[in-house]
């Protein structure tokens, strides 16, 4: 099977001379769910950002599906945004607007601007606004304004904005890292469940490797923007976890509990 | 203090690496302070030897004797818009229109001149700066010449007052919209944008909801101040109620000018708490 998301020796130098990628190459198969680990800076985040080209790679290729996004413009690159869901790590809501309206803003890459000018969403999109709210069990919060929301829950509404792009592709970027270690699992839970149910692509990036083990089928660490290790989860011990984070690092347990709804 | 950490080889901290006693930085700047109030005041010689305590006296006594006789219309010629109560209403209203009217202009401009919308293509950049540096330069030229230049233009009278009060405003409002406008949180955009929406799109769902209240308060920020300043206008030519406060001024008729000075404060007053309490519930 070929792959579904192709990079090809991406390499992205910021103004200022920070090289935070140094000719990064992969390929990611449909279904997988991907951890992206390395430390602050490793360049986790201009990764997943160059993959929807909301940060301009240097050079390099990012093909999904054969097409490549790299060279798309205007119309055609929205077309493929619109493949690419992503949640992040500040959950960027609209935070004066109501959570139906935030998640319902998912659609808009479907819409003509005149509906987005006099707020005319199809019957369509509004069914699908509270299937996806439902999906993420905050339903009830549908008229609540954004920032009346806890943080897990916020992030719910993240998911359930991507997901109104039907997309075929999650970008993840450290999804769970303003959350408690309890909100931290009901958020992964809900990755996990659209990667697994849905078949979606999952590229999550995260800070705690107990969660890369528990949630990902493949393990990707970054360090200086290159790929410092690619593989299973299990196969990162203890030598390998010093290569990626430095050697004085120690590594800190998220609780695996059994966790239940979220606080 | 300093050779504490010197003679350890020690960074010296900020706060320690000057002696205040013998900062001759900070002795300099307070005996400049001293050298240009003396030649100020040198200079202004200030007179104070031809001031008449009893005038002034009996002049504050007049402001406080109301005349009435303005509040009504005196002669057949005369109209209710000819009365004190009128033209407060009529200043009011100048006001307001000038504040409408610049609304319409600062606007589209606002979006002209923020950096965060702006920046990212060079001829879009240009224009950035161009807006902004327009809103500077209309914005440092006083209300008072703006007006004087108008009734040059227009002739004394209301078109004078509402065009000079609207063009500076299009200086402050342009400013506070675009600032309102650069001070949005970036996440919301960045996450519609990867929706898969077009640029038109994002404005309107991710930037709109942002800067719509901080707008509306600084319009009303802007309402209040410009029926403030219109009552001074009336000075410059610019009509309404300063017009016939600065007549009355002229023709010694404290007795009305104390009635008129009366109601602009109350007006004032009224317009600030109004203003203050609407901007409140808005925050």
């Amino acid at each position: 099977m070929s792959a579904q998301l192709r990079i090809t020796d991406l390499i992205k130098v910021y103004r200022g001379g920070t090289r935070a990628l140094d000719g990064i190459s992969l390929e990611i198969t449909r279904g997988e769910f991907v951890v992206l680990i390395g430390l602050s800076g490793s360049g986790k985040s201009t990764l997943l950002r160059c993959i929807n080209r909301l940060v301009e790679p240097t050079s390099g290729r990012v093909e999904l599906d054969d097409i490549d996004v790299t060279a798309a413009g205007g119309g055609e690159l929205r077309r493929i945004r619109r493949r690419i869901g992503m949640i992040f790590q500040q959950f960027n809501l609209v935070r004066r607007s109501t959570v139906f309206a935030n998640v319902l803003a998912g659609r808009l890459g479907y819409r003509s601007v005149w509906r987005t000018l006099v707020f005319q969403p199809t019957h369509h999109d509004i069914d699908l606004a509270f299937e996806n709210l439902q999906r993420v069990g905050i339903l009830d919060k549908a008229y609540s304004r954004a920032d009346a929301l806890s943080g897990g829950q916020q992030q719910r509404v993240g998911i359930a904005r991507a997901l109104m792009q039907r997309p075929d592709v999650m970008l993840a970027d450290e999804p769970v890292a303003s959350l408690d270690p309890a909100t931290s699992h009901s958020v992964m839970k809900y990755l996990e469940e659209i990667n697994k149910k849905d078949g979606i692509t999952v590229i999550c990036s995260l800070h705690f490797l107990s969660l890369a083990r528990r949630y990902g089928t493949r393990v990707i660490a970054l360090k200086d923007g290159r790929v410092a290790f690619d593989g299973l989860p299990a196969e990162i011990d203890e030598a390998r976890f010093k290569e990626i984070y430095g050697l004085d690092a120690v590594e800190v347990e998220i609780g695996v509990a059994k966790v239940r709804g979220e606080a | 203090m300093a050779s504490y950490f010197r003679s350890r080889g020690l960074p010296v901290p900020r706060e320690l690496s000057r002696n205040p006693l013998t900062d001759w930085q900070r002795w300099g700047t307070l005996a400049v302070t001293i050298a240009v109030l003396y030649v100020g005041v040198k200079v202004l010689d200030i007179d104070v030897s031809r001031a008449n305590p009893q005038y002034a006296w009996g002049v504050v006594r007049k402001l406080l004797e109301w005349d009435f006789d303005i509040m009504t219309p005196q002669n057949e010629y005369e109209t209710f818009w000819d009365t004190s109560p009128g033209l407060m209403l009529t200043t009011i209203l100048l006001g307001v229109v000038a504040t409408a009217l610049s609304l319409l202009l600062a606007l589209p401009l606002a979006f002209l001149g923020a950096r965060n919308i702006m920046t990212g293509h060079p001829v879009t950049a240009v224009i950035y700066t161009f807006v902004r540096i327009l809103f500077t330069i209309v914005r440092s030229i006083d209300v008072l010449i703006v007006v004087i230049v108008f009734a040059i233009i227009f002739g004394l009278g209301s078109a004078a007052g509402v065009f000079g009060l609207a063009f500076h405003n299009i200086g402050v409002l342009g400013k506070l919209y675009s600032e309102a406008i650069e001070g949005i949180d970036p996440g919301p955009g960045e996450a519609i944008t990867a929706t898969g929406a077009n640029r038109v799109q994002v404005i309107w769902t991710a930037v709109l909801p942002q800067i719509f209240n901080p707008f509306v308060s600084f319009t009303i920020y802007r309402l209040d101040a410009n029926v403030r300043l219109a009552p001074v206008l009336g000075f410059v030519g610019g009509g309404g109620i300063g017009q016939q406060l600065f007549q009355t001024i002229q023709l010694f008729q404290y007795q009305k000018a104390g009635l008129i000075i009366f109601m602009i404060v109350l007006v004032v007053a009224t317009m600030d708490f109004a203003s203050a309490q609407v901007r409140k519930k808005l925050s």
